[in-house]
């Protein structure tokens, strides 16, 4: 039955909620102990999968972490719920997902995806306008050049990327061998990431760096027969090789060559660029003893200071070991759970602020980057180091950064 | 005509009737991401009418228009990042990109013909892939515009973006829709049909094939705009991938060919119809929308091959027709207009030469098939060529008409050179010719048959409809016949048609291959009378036969070629006794005996 009093209660409450949806949105009054909804778009079919997958394994370790912990405990211990989308194999595909996700899921406060940049700078478009939190760890520069406020990027771009490798390779070889390497010699397919990546040492950045460039060859994927490129390592023997290749197909078919030639193993170090060479089935292809001595820039790879992260992680998917694409996975979830205790509320805008105000040199969150968690305004991560790794016996071990690294970096001696 | 006004105001009402329920559906529908999958049904839909532009209507199916779509996306795009060109005017500098394109790929592709065409167009978007990514241009965002979006076709709602594409669809669906019904379409599906009849018959088939393209392209190019302002993100693998064309294939296919209609239908099943199954099924089996999506495709092919508009209207118009066994208009016999009476003693006059030959030859290889052929037609005369199997008659056809190029000597009609003239060229001055296999365009009607060899001497359609109808009448066919397809023709009525779409553009001179061959007595009773006729009426012809009797007596003037090389020439009567015409039939040994028999 109505009573007068009833009435004047929910009279009383319609004004507040009014009075406070005015100011803040109507969610806030829900908060309470109601999941707290974190979107996951991830290319989970198409050629992508294999990466995809790996966020989401990684997201969904990370929310089993938190949600074991007692949940959002500003928000009265709310759960995370994952909310998981594929991005198929398009652009157009990965911005339905997006649209999907904004007009079904209104109550998603955060999200993260997309791998592919493409696919990123697609999906952004729409969460920038729909004000959603949006952490990725696609490498285009262009992702955080567009001036939006509600995008982050966790990995170095890869115009940094590209920059700072050299150096940092020449320091591990001048820490190893005592000197600086003198020459080098350059093989690049010519697919957008190789060219993207060698593109400002080619510029001059080679010979900055007091490298002579003794060969620089192009050639478009795939290879059927490496020979004519390794005939070029064996007449000019550069001090170390810069191959950078998207597929593993044509690396194995140059290192083969290479041992043929008796150039491999070491005698002539072979740098290179890319996640896809630390994943666990590059050994199916590659046998490890030919893989052995081989480095690579990366933006993230596991470090020394994340065993706790890698078990967890290996127990929910049954992966080897883990790399930079489930730590994305795993430490934006924490980002987001971080901020969320900062903000009290499942509000986009809110969380938004706290992420850029966030600055975090311990926990989950910055034990998954190097270098720790804090955002510039443009949304890149101020400190973030270019991962080096280098397969030491049949794993691939991050050697740099040194404070993190999970062994020391080898390089052979040169007389 | 004013059936046909009245059929085109009935297309415009469907096309607007589409339009409005379409965006009256999308402004109902709340949930901005169906109304994003209904602007990229429409998107779809403009790239399968520019598809459908060139290869559903005139055969030569393209595996590359991702090329167009492509330079679209990438005009938009590059004039909005590098000269800050807002896409109001992008979209049309696209169009115009696309069109130059069109141009420069039909150029080269348009020598090649059936496979080899659609592999050469493949080529063509990959290339370019390549091309953009050397530029540097892998991945390329379009700024969003914070302050005076409008100005940047930058809206916050979906439905505005819809407008935008149904105007867009609108227009092409109208083009489309002119195209099908005019001069343009219907040469367009001649060429498609029987190219060599085609030419045959006046239709400049290079010329048709480049507007064709150049529109088809223009299309393309403006949904390729468009989709970089929507997805607002370009990549070369995106735009120029061969999945691009195959989209605008399968959409095109799986709706129908060769009607504006298709690309529209079959956009607006398979594009949602994909989309749902990879929201409902992308994260739970990975992939499994791609199996469901092609075994749809499949499914649908084997049931209606041609598309579902064919299947569907081929459905209704089955209910239609009259049962089977009532009398149809089609099946009266065939008489000529008026009798005619045999004249073949009387000895006629001649007006001067027509058509002259001097030492015409063509050969292929070391064979030569016409070998320094010479003579003289005159004026309102029936000429005939006789001669054994291989003696290089239709090779004389073919070179007269334009299909072959003769290696050396003239050749004049009523005075003027016509050596060198393509196909067309040579009938639009004149020339009409038959074939010895009837060359039809099965899938038209009769009429249509006829009105596509009235274009060359219309100036307008409604003229070409006219002059159709009165050549049909001159060969006998009127009535239910007419509206009958081509494909389910007897033998003699394809050979009058065939005369028909001869006669239409009002010749002076009929090149007539085998027209009799293959008729039985009564048949040839039927139209050697025509002939007769239509030849009396002033068209002189020159008429290639083996039935001799026939020939005897329809032919003012013999001519006997053997080997490429014109042997004898005269009245019938000498000719026929020619110690040299009996030996090229009959050979060596039996000449003797027939002359003797002759005499």
């Amino acid at each position: 039955m109505t009573t007068r009093r009833t009435i004047i209660k929910q009279g009383a409450l319609g004004a507040a909620t009014l009075a406070t949806s005015t100011a803040m949105p109507w969610r806030m009054l829900r908060a309470q102990a109601k999941p707290v909804k974190i979107a996951v778009i991830a290319p989970l079919s198409g050629p992508w999968a294999r990466q995809g997958t790996l966020i989401k394994w990684g997201a969904e370790t990370a929310a089993n972490e938190i949600n074991a912990g007692g949940g959002i405990k500003a928000m009265g211990g709310a759960k995370i719920e994952l909310v998981l989308i594929d991005a198929g194999d398009s652009a157009e595909k990965a911005k339905n997902a997006a649209q999907r996700l904004i007009a079904q899921e209104p109550d998603v406060v955060a999200g993260m995806g997309a791998w592919l940049s493409t696919f990123t700078l697609a999906i952004t478009e729409v969460t920038e306008r729909a004000q959603l939190p949006w952490i990725t760890l696609s490498y285009a520069d262009s992702i955080t050049d567009r001036g939006f406020k509600y995008v982050f990027q966790s990995s170095m771009p890869a115009g940094k990327q590209s920059v700072e490798t050299l150096p940092t390779v020449l320091n591990l070889a001048k820490a190893a061998t005592g000197k600086l390497p003198q020459s080098v010699g350059v093989i690049g397919d010519n697919t957008a990431s190789p060219t993207a990546f060698l593109k400002p040492m080619r510029e001059g950045g080679l010979q900055k760096a007091g490298l002579k460039v003794l060969f620089d060859e192009t050639y478009t994927p795939p290879l059927s027969d490496a020979t004519p490129l390794i005939q070029k390592v064996r007449s000019g023997r550069p001090e170390f090789l810069l191959w950078v290749s998207t597929t593993i197909s044509d690396l194995k078919l140059g290192l083969e060559k290479m041992n043929e030639f008796r150039l491999a193993k070491g005698v002539v170090p072979v740098i290179s660029n890319g996640a896809h060479l630390g994943m666990p089935e590059v050994l199916k292809n590659l046998p490890a003893d030919l893989i052995e001595g081989l480095m690579y820039s990366v933006a993230n790879h596991q470090v020394k200071g994340q065993d706790r992260i890698n078990d967890a992680y290996g127990k929910h998917s049954g992966e080897p070991w883990i790399t930079q694409d489930g730590l994305a996975g795993y430490g934006h979830t924490w980002i987001f759970k971080e901020a969320l205790e900062k903000a009290g509320v499942a509000d986009r805008v809110k969380l938004n602020e706290e992420i850029h105000k966030l600055d975090l040199t311990s926990g989950p969150a910055a034990d998954s980057f190097p270098g720790g968690v804090k955002f510039d305004a443009a949304g890149r991560r101020t400190n973030a180091i270019v991962c080096i790794v280098q397969w030491q016996n049949g794993k691939p071990l991050t050697v740099y950064p040194t404070d993190r690294a999970m062994a020391a970096p080898k390089w052979p001696k040169t007389s | 005509m004013i059936g046909k006004r009245r059929a085109y105001l009935r297309q415009y009402a469907a096309i607007a009737l589409f339009a409005l329920a379409y965006l009256a559906l999308g402004f109902a529908v709340r949930d901005a991401y169906y109304q994003l999958i209904m602007v990229q049904v429409l998107v779809w839909a403009v790239m399968g009418l520019g598809w459908n532009v060139l290869s559903g209507y005139s055969g030569m199916i393209s595996f590359g228009h991702a090329a167009f779509f492509g330079l679209g996306a990438y005009t938009v795009t590059i004039a909005f990042v590098k000269f800050g060109i807002t896409p109001w005017l992008g979209i049309p500098l696209g169009v115009v990109v696309g069109v130059i394109a069109g141009v420069l790929i039909g150029i080269p592709t348009f020598r090649l013909r059936g496979h080899y065409f659609a592999l050469a167009m493949l080529a063509y978007p990959l290339a370019m892939l390549y091309v953009f990514e050397w530029m540097g241009y892998q991945e390329v965002s379009l700024p969003m515009k914070r302050e005076n979006p409008v100005a940047y076709m930058q809206f916050a709602d979906q439905r505005t973006y819809m407008v935008i594409a149904m105007l867009l669809a609108v227009a092409c669906m109208v083009i489309s829709m002119h195209v099908e019904r005019s001069r343009f379409g219907r040469s367009l599906l001649a060429i498609k049909q029987n190219l060599p009849a085609a030419e045959a018959a006046g239709i400049d088939a290079a010329r048709w094939r480049m507007y064709a393209m150049m529109l088809s392209a223009g299309m393309a190019a403006a949904a390729g705009g468009f989709y970089a302002v929507i997805l607002l993100v370009v990549t070369p693998q995106t735009v120029f991938g061969a999945l691009t064309s195959a989209q605008a294939l399968i959409v095109a296919l799986f709706g129908g060919v060769g009607v504006f209609w298709g690309p529209i239908i079959g956009s607006t099943i398979l594009i949602p119809l994909a989309e749902t199954l990879h929201a409902k099924l992308g994260d739970i089996l990975p992939g499994i929308q791609g199996v469901v999506y092609g075994v749809a495709i499949i499914v649908i092919i084997l049931v209606a091959p041609d598309g579902i508009y064919w299947k569907v209207r081929d459905r209704i118009m089955a209910r239609r027709a009259p049962p089977a066994g009532a009398p149809r208009a089609a099946a009266r016999p065939i008489a000529p207009a008026t009798p005619i009476a045999w004249d073949t003693a009387a000895s006629r006059s001649f007006g001067a030469p027509l058509l002259e030959l001097q030492n015409v030859s063509r050969a292929f290889g070391g064979l030569r098939a016409v070998d320094e052929v010479t003579l003289s037609v005159p004026e309102g005369m029936i000429y005939g060529i006789i001669g054994p199997n291989g003696a290089g008659k239709t090779t004389l056809f073919n070179v007269l008409n334009g299909f072959l190029a003769a290696n050396q000597g003239a050749m004049r009609l009523a005075g003027q050179e016509i050596g060198g003239l393509k196909p067309h060229e040579v009938c639009a001055r004149g020339v009409g010719r038959t074939f010895q296999v009837v060359r039809s365009f099965p899938r038209m009607t009769v009429l249509e048959n006829v009105v596509i060899g009235a274009f060359v001497g219309a100036k307008t359609d409604d003229e070409a409809e006219r002059l159709a109808h009165a050549a049909l009448a001159r060969v006998g066919m009127t009535g239910g016949q007419v509206h009958m397809l081509a494909g389910g023709l007897t033998t003699k009525q394809l050979r009058l048609m065939e005369l028909a779409r001869a006669l239409a553009p009002r010749p002076k001179l009929l090149l007539l291959d085998e027209t009799l061959a293959g008729l039985g007595h009564d048949e040839l009773e039927g139209i050697l009378p025509i002939i007769r006729q239509v030849n009396r009426e002033g068209v002189t012809i020159v008429i290639i036969e083996h039935t001799m009797h026939a020939m005897v007596k329809l032919a003012d003037h013999f001519c006997v070629l053997d080997h490429g090389r014109l042997i004898a020439s005269g009245k019938p009567a000498d000719v026929v006794k020619n110690p040299a015409v009996i030996e090229a039939y009959l050979g060596k040994k039996w000449m003797d005996r027939a002359q003797d028999q002759v005499a």
